[in-house]
């Protein structure tokens, strides 16, 4: 029986190194915070395991004392212990230190809230915060810029500006739920509701997430991205995709996000069927009735799409038809 | 002359198959609960280790993402209505009855038509597989618009299911109120009652007061999906945004049973552990109205706290903040058993046969599951972990790792009383300690996976960082799964040649153990005066006074 509990020790200690190994860094905390409001949440992931990791060593330690303090050795069998009823006092006790525990937690959490959901206007040295509409889509998301600018699964945002998110769903669509984990929590994308979230990056890079909420089969493959460009990169990405509304760069994020989830990169095929070859894609008429309307098991993807991005899709399969096989 | 007033039983329901399938015993349809559950249990079980090894690496080619969506929907339904539940209730059918001294339960017909609608309803839900269309996909929150747009049948399949599990779990729960609050034996007021006996009063409570919301909010669901009679048809848009309606208002009915549906699975189990260590221990359970008392304080506050699961919705923060303040007072309660459980084994002496493997296995593992939910209730970290597997984690912790884990003890620790044989406590430990390592070494890094971004429900995924604790996790599952099948041996082998043991084993405290092992169709020729909560304990401390009994081993 001791030889069993020393092994069994021995392979708990490996349990729990042994992700920690295999996994590289991390794990034990949300991922690096790259946005006040999801260094604030960090801050109160923290404070909170303060208290959890000193209770959870403290029942687990006291329960495996008494495994190895009051254990029978050479007493009989069915020998009592004592007969202790209980204790009011100490019942008292440990019903009022939760208490204060959890009422520590709970004010630290509303501390610290106004930071987490509260947009901020503008950056400290005074630009004005960017808005963008987020709209989750079986299975693809697609950003909507003040200047009407679009953009599909990869966000373009500047470095050092605060973000204001407006994330939403098409009323005919499901819920998806919008979250990049080092820019901050998830908020649901519920048809016929508009959620607000936000971010401000300091440093440029890609920030990688995805859908939260199982929206369907490709729920899995419904990826998102935020690229954090340098203010003034950003300002000129923006103005191009203003200028040419139908780029062959909008083209290629939308077959990409749009079509290539389901009928694969080269239109080789995944859960929907082979496309590439097919003269649907580079016949305009065809291609805009199915991408708006849908047709059999695939859904209406381009339903409320402008003119300007069915355009960008045709000019970008006119330009490079998948090839794939 | 002497009247037979028996009534008549027919010939044919005295046979060995037909005694079972007409059977009104309490302890007959208890045993029948647990054994379809357990073969329940072994089909939720191999889908799980199916979506374990689709998930061991980054693009596994074995399951599609539609059979996966399927696997996750059923899964977590068999568990949560065909699994836990059922045993509890099971064991809650064979023992209420024995522990409180009655004869059977109130209404022993309307009992077997529980039992039957729980058979029935379980069979729809896995012959839904073969549905037009496949099982449903939508897990199993089976969240509006997801499952109102799938166009198979297998989502009417599950709703269906559900409705009739509903219509079972009530049945049962009327019962179980009714047995429990008038048919206690001479002695046994309430303060008396077992707490295991305590646990199923609050259990049924809870089941009365949120299964109705659920039937509204499925029979919503479909009608959202259309419904068509006799060639009529009609459609109507609850949740459907496009019309007016709202899909946030499912998750309000469904959350309202869903939350105290996870105390219907802890109460019981924590009701069983309060039976078990006492026994283990040598001593009484420390602060017997404490733990009975947060019994029913977390019964009531389990009915507040369902909006800490819809905290990304979007609702007001002042919300957001009332559920977290009623989701965070609910620990106080369970912190309470926790500290009484822990006092019970102070200073006791402590016998580490398998039914004590088990609870001091489900002490340390539920802890976890406790305290990871305090995470979860303070709502801005929520926000960066729900809906991950960090979540998924939690739940296993306090369901696989808890409750399952406490249906464990009991059944080891029962068994004797229901067949008169003892499991073999050599495959019992081997049984034991494959899973808690199993347990631990799958769900452990799940929080991880989680903290680190993996969504849950996700069929694939190729971000390059996730594999090693996904890989553990598959590995930990298999240990998990050989542990189950030393239980199926244990339980094999028992029934071929088990032990034959006295009616009172492990020298326990409470009714159940005075009648024999099996008992007879009326439990008890005599039951005696009952002046504690610890009826066999008098018993045996006035023999040992009258004339120095001790009791055998």
């Amino acid at each position: 029986m001791r030889a069993l509990l020393v092994l069994a020790g021995l392979l708990l200690l490996a349990v729990a190194l042994a992700p920690a190994a295999l996994g590289g860094n991390g794990g034990f905390a949300p991922v690096p915070p790259e946005s006040p409001n999801a260094a604030r949440i960090h801050d109160t992931w923290i404070f909170v395991s303060i208290f959890i990791v000193a209770i959870f060593v403290l029942v687990e330690v006291l329960l495996a004392t008494f495994i190895w303090r009051y254990r029978r050795q050479r007493r009989e069998r069915f020998e009592d212990g004592p007969q202790i009823h209980g204790a009011t006092n100490i019942e008292l006790m440990w019903t009022v230190a939760p208490v204060i525990v959890l009422f520590l937690i709970g004010g630290f959490v509303f501390y610290k809230l106004p930071g987490i959901a509260e947009v901020p206007s503008a950056s400290a040295s005074g630009e004005e915060r960017l808005e963008v509409r987020v709209t989750g889509r079986q299975y693809y998301w697609q950003y909507e810029y003040p200047n009407g600018a679009i953009a599909i699964d990869k966000l373009r945002a500047p470095a050092g500006i605060p973000v204001r998110l407006e994330v939403t769903a098409p009323d005919e669509d499901v819920i998806h739920s919008w979250w990049i984990p080092a820019l901050g929590g998830k908020i649901d994308a519920i048809p016929g509701i508009t959620n607000e979230t936000w971010f401000q990056a300091e440093r440029p890079g890609t920030y990688d997430g995805q859908c939260a909420e199982l929206c369907g089969l490709e729920h899995a493959n419904m990826l998102a991205s935020v690229e954090v460009l340098p203010a003034t990169e950003f300002a000129a990405w923006l103005e191009e995709r203003d200028r040419e509304r139908a780029s062959i760069e909008l083209g290629e994020e939308e077959w990409q996000g749009v079509c290539a989830k389901c009928h694969g990169l080269g239109g080789e095929g995944g859960i929907a069927p082979q496309i590439s070859g097919s003269p649907v894609l580079t016949n305009p008429q065809e291609l805009e009735e199915i991408v708006r309307n849908g047709r059999g098991e695939m859904p209406a993807v381009g339903s409320g799409w402008s003119e300007e991005q069915m355009d960008a899709l045709i000019a970008y399969l006119r330009e490079t038809p998948p090839s794939g096989s | 002359m002497a009247v037979n007033a028996a009534p008549r039983t027919p010939g044919w329901h005295r046979g060995r198959v037909a005694s079972w399938l007409v059977t009104t015993d309490h302890k007959r349809i208890g045993i029948l609960y647990i054994a379809t559950a357990l073969a329940f249990f072994v089909l939720a079980g191999i889908m799980a280790m199916l979506m374990r090894l689709q998930l061991a690496q980054e693009d596994v080619d074995l399951l599609g993402p539609d059979r996966y969506n399927e696997l996750v929907t059923i899964h977590g339904t068999a568990m949560i209505f065909l699994v836990v539940v059922p045993i509890l209730a099971g064991l809650g059918n064979f023992l209420v009855p024995l522990m409180i001294g009655a004869r059977d339960v109130a209404f022993p017909r309307l009992n077997a038509l529980s039992y039957w609608l729980f058979a029935f309803g379980g069979l729809v839900l896995m012959l839904s597989f073969f549905a037009d269309g496949g099982a449903a996909k939508s897990g199993w929150t089976a969240y509006a618009p997801l499952s109102t747009q799938d166009p198979g049948s297998g989502q009417d399949l599950w709703i269906l299911s559900i409705h009739i599990l509903t219509a079972s779990s009530l049945a049962g729960a009327i019962n179980f109120i009714v047995t429990i609050q008038n048919m206690r034996t001479r002695g046994m007021s309430w303060t008396r009652m077992p707490l295991f006996v305590w646990s199923i009063y609050v259990f049924a409570w809870l089941l009365m007061a949120t299964l109705p919301t659920l039937s509204a909010g499925l029979t919503m669901l479909l009608l959202d999906r259309g419904v068509s009679i006799g060639g009529w048809d009609a459609q109507t848009n609850f949740f459907n945004a496009a019309e007016g309606g709202s899909a946030v208002l499912y998750q309000h009915a469904f959350w309202f049973f869903g939350h105290p549906e996870v105390y219907i699975m802890a109460l019981p189990a924590f009701g069983i552990i309060s039976e078990v260590i006492p026994v283990f221990a040598r001593k009484p359970i420390f602060g017997y109205k404490a733990v009975a008392f947060s019994t029913v304080a977390i019964g009531f506050f389990s009915m507040l706290v369902w909006a800490h699961h819809m905290f990304t919705v979007g609702l007001p923060n002042s919300l957001n903040g009332f559920f977290m303040v009623t989701s965070m007072v609910i620990a106080v309660p369970t912190g309470v058993k926790i500290f009484n459980w822990l006092a019970t084994l102070w200073r006791g002496n402590l016998i580490f046969e398998t039914p004590m493997l088990f609870a001091l296995g489900f002490l340390s593992i539920f802890t976890i599951g406790g305290l990871s939910g305090i995470y979860l209730a303070a709502f801005p970290i929520d926000w960066q972990v729900h809906d991950t597997y960090f979540v998924v984690a939690h739940f296993h912790y306090v369901i696989l790792g808890g409750s399952m884990f406490a249906i464990f003890a009991g059944l080891y620790y029962w068994w004797p009383k229901m067949f008169g044989t003892v499991l073999d406590e050599r495959l019992g430990k081997w049984h034991f300690w494959l899973l808690f390592i199993g347990f631990n070494v799958t769900f452990f890094p799940q929080h991880l996976l989680g903290l680190e971004g993996m969504p849950r429900r996700v069929y694939t995924y190729s971000n390059g960082e996730w594999e090693g604790y996904n890989l553990t996790s598959t590995i930990g599952s298999w240990v998990m799964g050989i542990g189950l099948l030393f239980f199926a041996w244990n339980v094999e082998r028992t029934w071929r040649k088990g032990k034959r043991v006295g009616n009172d084993p492990w020298q326990a405290d409470t009714l159940e153990w005075y009648a024999t092992s099996p008992p007879p169709a009326h439990n008890f020729d005599e039951v005696p005066y009952v002046t504690s909560a610890r009826p066999l304990y008098d018993l045996r401390r006035r023999l040992r006074e009258k004339d120095g009994y001790r009791a055998p081993l």
